[in-house]
């Protein structure tokens, strides 16, 4: 075996496209139900698009075990819920004289199931990955990652965002160091202060922006905001550094045994994709509303030479029975949900996977040999936590 | 291989060649492939072990794979060792070959899976039905007037969003001042000998639906249609001293809290699909139950109390129902929300009569509810 796997990319993104225009339609004609199906296939697709070694990985999760673990997950949730909301809502309204509170409370009711769900749903998705026949797994431990993260968060937030970058390793090395290939565990080596450069364009970029926002109040002067216009995308750069230099940091300092990794991601490219993929994405979405926009004149003129009949569209709308504007906007809200998915795919999900897999080689490969197949991990509960709760990446 | 001659169509004679991952070691093995046609089954050969035999019915491909060019394939009965196919012959002539090579793997767990539906179903039933409603009716007692003040102005919020024919904006709420104060002196009118731990606001919302609604905090919306459908002031005073009726018992305060506590646990289960707004917002209608007979009931003899302590005639609120209801008949078209709502309790006939019964109350002849003029006002609130 060579000493060093490159990986390859197969996935193409006119294939993705049909898959997930095809399945978010069904997802909405079957009222959010086939979303247990429509994840289980994009993934084995995702999966097997990325071949370290040339051999590709594979996605074994099942959708009737996603619907059970999520009825497993409804029937604790909806308790906790349910009476947390409402005793917060209370609480909020009695001592507060105010709304806001509730739901600002009742997110912090759910937040130890939100990083509960997170670690989860990443064992499920672990022990359901294999990669030349044999299974990853990561080792039970979701309640101790969630007071963990709850306390990373926590230190993140009194100190303004400086120990960001240690939350980042520590939450990492503790998923690391529990997750195996086979009967072998990795180990997440290194110290948190190596991440610290990766967040420095990022507080550069806030500064500016505090800077700008800042001198256009005290100058009163207005035009001194078109700051913004370098200072957003400066933070979209910020945020694209940071993810990139942390991932090949923390993937480069991770080992299994004699096996090392590689990566080299870089930030410009997935700055790249922030803004080309969000730019065509909302441009798309223009499109479509423009186009349906013609299609109603045109149903209501008869022909488009009339494109005066645009401008009243409005009041023609309203002149509409209260079933047809039902209909009507059931149909424009649907649409804008399978396109926003469907191109988040295409146009987010796709090139950044594609970047990171292309970037990224395993060394000291010959060590493999010896590893050998893990035992099954049920994980009957699948994802079904992350699903009630809406936690998760982009799949 | 057998060495029987066959007569006839013989299969064409295949060799092929794979990669083997045994699902207990990651190394792959080259493997060449042959078709037994005893069985048949596929022979995986490779000269440091014995040959494997993978009958051809229980090859299955992989589903969903990226890499078209690519054939990966596994036995129905072992889940663990693959066969990475990649010779275009090869995979041609097992495609061919193999007879159930997009076979579903069968499903299982079904008795598990419906055991837990039901578990869902009933945690969520019991929940919004029953643990929800049982606790917003106690704290509903204890929120300070302050609070379904700011309760109810939130509800409003939303009605007005909810109902806005754009969907960007929010209802408009009619505000002409002599309409306002109109409508003010009628309140007060009312609500001077009640004791209400609040003030009562009266609102008109502009929308063409004769339909009226109590808040919590105190605050009463009419609709324009109702003004509309009103022959008489009378009439009107009718509907809000109902409405009074619900306020004095905290039946939205009750209704919100309850909307509280089940929108977290919908949201649960409708997921991230479709952002949950519109669903959220019809199902939560749905579930939105009319007042209990009894609070009905409650707002009605609350209502003929306030009416002939001001001075109203109760009935007037009879005549209105009376004429919707034959109007409704007369036209054939859907009865008026506010009617149908009404009629949804099966006793409508019953009120109609409790509210004639009520002017006996009136001691003395009754009064005018509002100058003509200030009628008038009220009528054109919303212009
Ligand atoms: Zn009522």
């Amino acid at each position: 075996m060579e000493e060093v796997l490159d990986t390859e990319f197969r996935g193409r993104r006119g294939r993705l496209f049909w898959m997930a225009l095809r399945f978010s339609i069904l997802n909405v004609l079957t009222l959010g139900l086939y979303r247990f199906w429509m994840k289980t296939r994009l993934r084995r697709y995702y999966w097997s698009s990325v071949r370290p070694g040339g051999l590709p990985l594979e996605y074994t999760g099942r959708p009737l075990e996603k619907l059970l673990g999520f009825l497993i997950a409804v029937t604790f949730l909806a308790f906790y819920i349910g009476l947390v909301n409402l005793v917060l809502m209370f609480l909020s309204l009695s001592l507060l004289n105010h709304d806001y509170g509730a739901y600002a409370i009742s997110f912090v009711g759910v937040i130890p199931f939100i990083f509960y769900a997170a670690y989860r749903r990443r064992r499920y998705m672990m022990a359901r990955t294999r990669w030349r026949g044999l299974r990853f797994g990561l080792a039970p431990g979701a309640w101790g990652y969630a007071w963990r993260a709850i306390g990373h968060w926590l230190l993140t937030i009194l100190t303004a965002g400086l120990l960001w970058p240690r939350m980042t390793f520590w939450l990492e090395k503790y998923r690391t160091d529990r997750t195996h290939y086979g009967n072998l565990r990795l180990e997440q080596t290194g110290r948190w202060t190596m991440l610290f450069p990766a967040i420095v364009p990022l507080i550069l970029g806030l500064l500016f922006c505090a800077a700008v926002i800042v001198v256009s109040i005290w100058q009163e002067e207005r035009q001194v905001m078109t700051g913004l216009v370098l200072g957003l995308p400066w933070l979209v750069y910020g945020l694209a550094h940071y993810r990139t230099v942390t991932f090949r940091r923390l993937t480069e300092a991770k080992t299994a045994g004699a096996i090392g990794f590689r990566a080299a991601p870089r930030p410009w490219r997935v700055f790249r994709i922030y803004m080309l993929g969000t730019t065509l994405i909302v441009l798309a979405v223009l499109a479509f509303f423009s186009l349906l926009g013609l299609v109603l004149a045109a149903f209501f003129a008869g022909n488009l030479d009339e494109l005066g009949v645009i401008a009243e569209l409005p009041e023609r709308l309203r002149g509409l029975p209260t079933w047809a504007k039902a209909v009507l906007a059931l149909v424009v809200y649907f649409n804008a949900f399978v396109f926003w998915d469907v191109l988040t795919h295409v146009f987010l999900t796709f090139p950044l996977w594609r970047h990171f897999a292309e970037t990224l080689q395993v060394t000291g490969a010959p060590a493999l040999a010896a590893v050998r197949q893990r035992p099954r991990d049920a994980a009957q509960e699948a994802e079904g936590f992350a699903e009630a709760l809406d936690v998760g990446a982009a799949i | 291989m057998t060495a029987v001659l066959r007569v006839g169509a013989k299969p064409e004679p295949f060799r092929g060649a794979g990669v083997l991952l045994d699902g207990t070691s990651p190394v792959p093995r080259p493997v060449s492939l042959a078709i037994d046609e005893d069985g048949p089954a596929l022979i995986l050969s490779r000269p440091d072990a014995s040959d494997e035999r993978w009958p051809l019915a229980a090859l299955r491909q992989l589903r969903d794979q990226a890499d078209r060019e690519e054939m990966v394939l596994r036995t129905a009965e072992d889940d663990d060792a693959r066969l990475v196919v990649r010779e275009a012959e090869s995979r041609r002539i097992l495609a061919a070959r193999a007879p159930a090579l997009h076979r579903r793997p069968p499903v299982t767990g079904t008795r598990r899976l419906i055991l837990w539906g039901a578990a869902a179903i009933l945690s969520v039933a019991a929940i919004i039905w029953y643990l929800v409603p049982l606790m917003a009716d106690q704290l509903a007692e204890y929120l300070p007037p302050e609070g379904e003040r700011v309760l109810g102005e939130r509800t409003l919020e939303q009605i007005r969003g909810a109902l806005d024919e754009t969907g960007f904006g929010l209802l408009r709420l009619c505000d002409d001042p002599a309409g306002d104060r109109a409508l003010a002196a009628l309140t007060a009118r009312l609500t001077d000998e009640a004791a209400l731990p609040y003030d009562v606001t009266a609102r008109v919302l502009d929308l063409d639906m004769v339909n009226a609604l109590a808040l919590p905090g105190g605050i009463v919306v009419l609709f324009r249609g109702l003004i509309e459908a009103a022959e008489t002031p009378e009439e009107v005073a009718a509907v809000l001293a109902h409405e009074l009726g619900h306020v004095a018992a905290r039946d939205p305060t009750r209704m919100a809290l309850r909307t509280a506590g089940s929108v977290g646990v919908l949201g649960l289960l409708l997921g991230d699909f479709a952002g949950g707004t519109v669903v959220l917002f019809l199902t939560e209608r749905l579930i939105r139950a009319e007042y209990s007979r009894a609070a009905e009931a409650g707002a009605d003899a609350y209502a003929h109390g306030l009416l002939a302590e001001a001075g109203l005639r109760p009935s007037a609120l009879a005549d209105m129902f009376d004429r919707l209801r034959a109007e409704q008949a007369g036209d054939g078209a859907e009865p008026p929300g506010f009617l149908r709502h009404f009629a949804s309790h099966p006793a409508l006939g019953d009120r109609i009569a409790a509210a004639r019964t009520a002017d006996a109350a009136l001691s003395g002849p009754s009064r005018a509810a509002l100058a003509a003029e200030d009628w008038r006002a009220l009528r054109s609130i919303c212009q």
